[in-house]
């Protein structure tokens, strides 16, 4: 297989790829935001007379105008936007850090001057931020959700299995609030051209911008195009459309010119998703041999008070291992906030950190060696399901990663280094769904040899270009310089949101089948290599265009249609014969310092089964920065609440503590590559979610191995093991 | 950003004269990295800027006289961090400066400017959501009951408990750095120790010079107990963060072994820059081992009134202090 | 010396002339406006990148006078008289890659590359100024320069490969 280069890396390096903000049309006007200073209330008075007088202002948009828009609708009930909630309709303040304003002016310094000097007055009303804290309401998702795949996972009598149980664990854990914090703003450069409205945005879902933006102004989606070639890093935050975006339409419309606006980073930790908090208790129950007779998993997520976030936290914890009895339970606490979303693994990093600290802690109790344990306990079939899965090589990752860590010298008992240094080693597992999304793939061959392919995907860092690019070339033994692939265009093809790492897994399959179209269109043969200029100069045409939609197995044809309108339209992990699952094992080492008790993370081994691996550089360099995250995630970040003001406190990249190069040693990255040609007929699974799940728990571990201390609550810092 | 007007003089005698010109509520912009840093978010709103980072008068390094050395204010801190004499003799002068920010903003900020960098306290930052009697007197404390993991244990007051975030002014405290200063009354000169200000009843007065003055010089009396030193600073991060706590400390030797001079000052856990004389004595004519820089440690911390959820900083900070006088002491000179 | 610049009206413009990648650039400014917004937005160098606007993520690190600076941090009147070198003014005449950018791909050192421009522009100068030592050196000397996406290995191993390069 090619193990090409990043396809857009010269683009990269050199600052030639344009990004969102990166456009500056001709004539083009800045918006700035206002925001409301209070946890929850009302708007009273807003006073814009100083903004106004600012010289260079065009608008001051607010509830006081009639912004002629309506909500977009919540991506996970129907709708395109992060939340429900669309600010700037009335007066109502629903969190502290919504907008409450948008200014436009001739310039940013004008927009950002005046911005500053609009000034409301409130009434407030009591808010609730924290999940325990007075006024916040707990309801059970089963209950509030009505879904099949959001009730309750119950396998046997878990209950009963665990009180039965000679060997029993019984923790509480908890990780979050996080933000994700793409180095690339969120912003918009919007255009009206005629009556169609262009929009530059770093998006993960140019669809969801199309459908929800043409919903919003009540026009014909045909009439938006959103484009977004490249994506400034994304990780959920830029999943669903912006509340931003109608209101800067407006203006655009209204000042008659192209309208910038790029968020200033602390409005960001208010104007996006984040990944809730989430308390996780776990009850686990075990013979005194070491075999896991029964989970119990129940989670309390943070929620708004207008929107649910699907919580399925125990779609992987039932799975990790061949456990007859299982009960989940997951709910939902209502706080004042935005509603919180998607952040890389969003449940699954969670989940993992409470129940591969569980285990630990279990394996601590029974005295197995973590790996051992695991392995003797690794599930052949689905536990919730009894079905197959597609494909299951965690003991595989466990057995490499091991060996690849000199985990056999691990003894019960730390090392400590000669100055006394801590030394602990951890390890932990994850899994991540196989989800597949309806994809549509056009492929245009010209005479020239070259190759146009144009699919419904998005280019976030992850590589799905360098992926397709890889693909196309191998499979028609063609150079891959002589590949264009096009994403994240509305003017191209439909697009469904690209997360979940579903991205790889459902545009492979519309490529694949795309490039069986081809070769039939070209009167090549099946396999093997084509003369793409010569097929297509003896078809007598310019070009030969080729299309092919794809979606999950089981998937209903109508999902094609969500697709086409930027709806979620998502198939898996449950498939009609199997489910699928990605899987991984980390093994990390923590040395700690003997007085201070700084963490440092000075080796990780990751080894991922996501079926056969797609592209090795872009894939290689996703784990290493899921491990990155890992880190990040176990010693670093959180997003500091204080219940008196509501909101988020540290919403700067000073205070909202990311790791810097200096905080990363070294991390070893192995795949066991087995295709699983039972999902689709590439192999391929998923890999940029999964490769994060478990490493926070494998630090968590490996701290407990070093200090005898077991931190429950994530992040690890410095005060929890001095 | 508010409107102000930008003045940029071509020598040191015209900045001055623009400075008493313009009137109160004038700023020195020199390096920009606390004072625009803060326009852009609305704290600092001076009418009047006058800029001085191109003043080459302010610029000269001299660390090669027997009796001080001496920094002009407008030296870039990346600069001073490499000097040759501070990081042979002075290192924790060079460390303060070399742990601090990032290499970008040391190319930038410079020594003078750095010394009167402006909190970190997100209540502060944050802006009008928040009260702050730094930023708009008598509008209460944020941080006092709130979230305070990163506050001043040391110097705090019933109005502010906002931390000194800088590094450099602790390890010039340590060596009894003073500061030259110049305005329309002509130069004077100022401890560093008589510099900042506690923020007592007024936290938004933050140090002694006049708003017409401006630091035009460092100078640190030559000291053989600055080869025995270091700025030993923990963060939450292992570059580019803010310190949870930081210890200067410096140690000199006599022929048996014995601590004949010590300076201690800490950073990132008191309102101003902090001297600690009474660890310091705790440790001068003694021995420097593992338990005497515990105890002085703990001589450091002894007034520490910890809040809500920064009391860890108090253990931390001990120990840091007592890990900077093991380094420090490993470097002494005998 | 750089020019006197004198304004005595508030927000009044200040006349600026400054060298970017070798052409001088002359403009009206208002002393509001950052380095960064100006490269930006007025002289269309879109490779320096908004990433916090407060100095804290390293994405619009240029060259001042051969030093790497955050350019959001500086208002654009003090590069008068000064020398700006931008991502843009790195690929040679026939927009051949320099060595470190090279090795950037090579190393595969990016994702998203949206902290690209900015990560090459400060390897260049960390290695320029002599803190491409070892790797210890290379990772405190580069921590000023967020990476989100965590290629930070990448990184590390381009700017080791380009130093090692520069010096063989």
């Amino acid at each position: 297989m090619t193990r090409l280069t990043r396809v857009g890396a010269r683009e990269k390096v050199t600052g030639a790829a344009r990004y969102g903000a990166d456009h500056t049309p001709e004539g083009v006007a800045y918006a700035m935001p206002v925001v409301a200073t209070v946890g929850k209330g009302r708007i009273t008075r807003l006073d814009t007379e100083a903004a106004a007088a600012v010289p260079g202002v065009l608008l001051i948009l607010s509830h006081l105008d009639n912004l002629g828009i309506i909500p977009a609708g919540y991506i996970m009930a129907d709708g395109y936007a992060f939340q429900s909630l669309q600010p700037l309709l009335d007066d109502r303040v629903a969190y502290r850090g919504q907008p409450i304003a948008l200014v436009v002016a001739d310039t940013l310094v004008a927009a950002t001057q005046a911005a500053g000097l609009v000034r409301a007055e409130y009434e407030t009303e009591p808010f609730a931020v924290e999940l325990g804290a007075d006024g916040a309401e707990t309801v059970l998702q089963e209950e509030a959700i009505p879904l099949p795949f959001l009730a309750d996972i119950v396998v046997g009598d878990a209950e009963a299995a665990f009180e039965g149980s000679q060997v029993r664990v019984d923790g509480t854990y908890e990780s979050g609030p996080q933000h994700q914090v793409p180095m690339e703003l969120i912003g918009s450069v919007v255009e009206w051209q005629e009556d169609t409205v262009v929009v530059h945005e770093g998006t993960q879902s140019v669809g969801a911008l199309r459908g929800g933006l043409a919903r919003q102004l009540g026009i014909d989606p045909d009439r938006v195009q959103v484009i977004a070639p490249y994506v400034g890093g994304a990780f959920g935050q830029k999943n669903a459309l912006q509340p931003h975006l109608a209101p800067l339409a407006v203006a655009a419309r209204r000042a008659g010119r192209p309208v910038k606006l790029v968020l200033p980073r602390a409005h960001t930790f208010h104007a996006a998703s984040f990944r809730p908090v989430a308390r996780h208790r776990v009850r686990l129950g075990a013979d005194a041999s070491g075999r896991l007779l029964a989970v119990i998993h129940e989670v309390d997520q943070q929620a708004s008070r207008h929107d649910l976030l699907p919580a399925t936290y125990t779609e992987i914890t039932s799975r990790l291992y061949a456990v007859p009895n299982f009960r989940g339970r997951q709910r939902h606490v209502k706080t004042d906030a935005q509603t919180p979303g998607y952040m890389r693994a969003p449940f699954e990093h969670s989940a993992a950190f409470a129940m591969e600290s569980a285990v630990d802690e279990l394996c601590q109790a029974i005295g197995r060696d973590p790996v051992e344990f695991r392995l003797a306990n690794d599930a052949e079939v689905d536990p919730v399901t009894g079905k197959p899965f597609s494909s299951r090589h965690l003991a595989e990752c466990l057995r490499r990663g091991a060996e690849l860590f000199g985990w056999a010298a691990r003894t019960p008992e730390p090392p400590r280094d000669v100055d006394g240094t801590m030394i602990g080693w951890g390890v932990a597992t994850g899994a991540y769904p196989s989800l597949t999304v309806p994809t549509l793939a056009r492929l245009r061959a010209d005479a020239g040899g070259r190759i146009v392919a144009e699919v419904g995907g998005h280019e976030i860092g992850q590589g799905i270009t360098t992926v397709l690019t890889c693909a196309i070339a191998d499979d028609l033994g063609i150079d891959p310089d002589a590949v264009t692939v096009v994403v994240g265009d509305t003017r191209a093809v439909p697009h469904h949101l690209t997360a979940g790492a579903w991205g790889t897994n459902s545009t492979l399959r519309a490529v694949h089948a795309a490039l069986r179209e081809l070769r039939a269109g070209l009167g090549a043969a099946a396999a093997g290599r084509v003369d793409v200029a010569a097929a297509v100069t003896a078809s007598g045409r310019d070009e030969v265009v080729v299309e092919a939609v794809t979606q999950g197995p089981g998937q209903p044809p109508e999902m094609i249609d969500r697709m086409r309108a930027g709806l979620v339209a998502l198939a898996g992990p449950e498939y009609p014969d199997y489910v699928s699952f990605s899987f991984v094992a980390h093994f990390a080492e923590v040395r700690i310092e003997p007085v201070t008790r700084r963490i440092r993370v000075p080796r990780v081994v990751s080894v991922v089964d996501c079926g056969r691996v797609a592209s090795p550089v872009t894939a290689e360099a996703q784990v290493r920065g899921a491990v990155v995250w890992g880190i990040g995630a176990a010693l670093r970040e959180r997003s500091e609440v204080d219940p008196r003001y509501g909101g988020f406190l540290n919403t700067d990249m000073a205070e909202y503590v990311i790791p810097v190069n200096a905080d990363i040693g070294r991390i070893d990255v192995a795949f066991v590559n087995e295709p699983d040609f039972v999902l689709n007929p590439m192999g391929v699974k998923n890999l940029g979610e999964v490769a994060l799940v478990g490493v926070a728990a494998a630090i968590a571990n490996a701290v407990h191995h070093a200090t005898g201390r077991r931190v429950r609550r994530l992040p690890i810092m410095v005060e929890h093991v001095l | 950003m508010h409107p102000f007007a930008y003045t940029a003089p071509a020598t040191l005698a015209d900045a001055l004269r623009a400075l008493s010109a313009a009137g109160p509520g004038t700023k020195v912009l020199a390096g920009g990295t606390t004072l625009y840093d803060l326009m852009k978010l609305d704290i600092e709103t001076p009418s009047s800027v006058v800029d001085v980072h191109a003043l080459r008068e302010l610029t000269g390094i001299d660390t090669g006289g027997p009796g001080e050395l001496s920094f002009g204010a407008g030296a870039l801190m990346a600069d001073v961090a490499e000097d040759p004499v501070l990081l042979s003799d002075y290192p924790a002068l060079a460390e303060s400066l070399a742990k601090a920010a990032s290499q970008q903003l040391r190319n930038m900020a410079t020594v003078g400017g750095n010394l009167l960098q402006r909190t970190r306290c997100a209540y502060f930052r944050g802006g009008p959501a928040f009260p702050c009697n730094k930023r708009r007197p008598g509008s209460g404390c944020g941080a006092i009951g709130g979230l305070d993991r990163g506050h001043a244990l040391l110097g705090g007051s019933d109005a502010c408990i906002a931390t000194y975030p800088g590094d450099w002014a602790v390890a010039l405290l340590a060596f009894d750095a003073v500061v030259d200063v110049a305005g329309p009354r002509g130069e004077r000169t100022i401890a560093l120790a008589d510099l900042h200000l506690e923020p007592g009843v007024s936290p938004d007065r933050e140090h002694t010079l006049e708003w017409d003055e401006l630091i035009v010089r460092i100078r640190v009396p030559a000291t053989p107990t600055g080869r025995g030193s270091t700025y030993h600073k923990i963060r939450d991060r292992e570059s580019y963060a803010f310190a949870l706590a930081a210890a200067a400390a410096a140690v000199a030797l006599d022929d048996r072994g014995g601590v004949a001079d010590c300076r201690i000052a800490l950073g990132g856990v008191a309102t101003r820059p902090w001297r600690c004389r009474a660890a310091e004595r705790e440790l001068i004519g003694g021995v420097l081992d593992e338990h005497s820089a515990r105890r002085a440690g703990e001589a450091a911390f002894a007034g520490a009134r910890p809040g809500t959820y920064n009391a860890f900083r108090v253990e931390l900070g001990i120990r840091t202090v007592a890990e900077a006088l093991r380094i420090a002491g490993e470097r002494a000179v005998r | 010396m750089p020019a006197r610049i004198s304004v005595a009206r508030m927000t009044s413009e200040a006349e600026t002339a400054f060298t970017v990648n070798g052409t001088t650039v002359r403009l009206g400014l208002d002393p509001r406006e950052s380095l960064l917004d100006v490269l930006r937005e007025r002289l269309g160098l879109t490779g320096a990148k908004k990433g916090c606007d407060h100095g804290q993520c390293g994405a619009c690190t240029v060259h001042l006078d051969g030093r790497r600076v955050v350019s959001c941090l500086m208002p654009a009147v003090q590069a008068n008289g000064r020398s700006v070198t931008t991502i843009e003014g790195v690929s040679g005449p026939g927009g051949e890659l320099h060595p470190l950018q090279q090795a950037f791909v090579d190393h595969d050192a990016l994702q998203c590359g949206y902290c690209t421009p900015g990560q090459v522009m400060s390897g260049l100068a960390c290695i320029a100024e002599g803190h491409a030592g070892d790797d210890d050196e290379i990772r405190e000397y580069m921590s000023g320069n967020l990476c989100r996406c965590g290629a930070y290995t990448g990184i590390l191993a381009a700017v080791r490969a380009a130093a090692t390069q520069w010096e063989g």
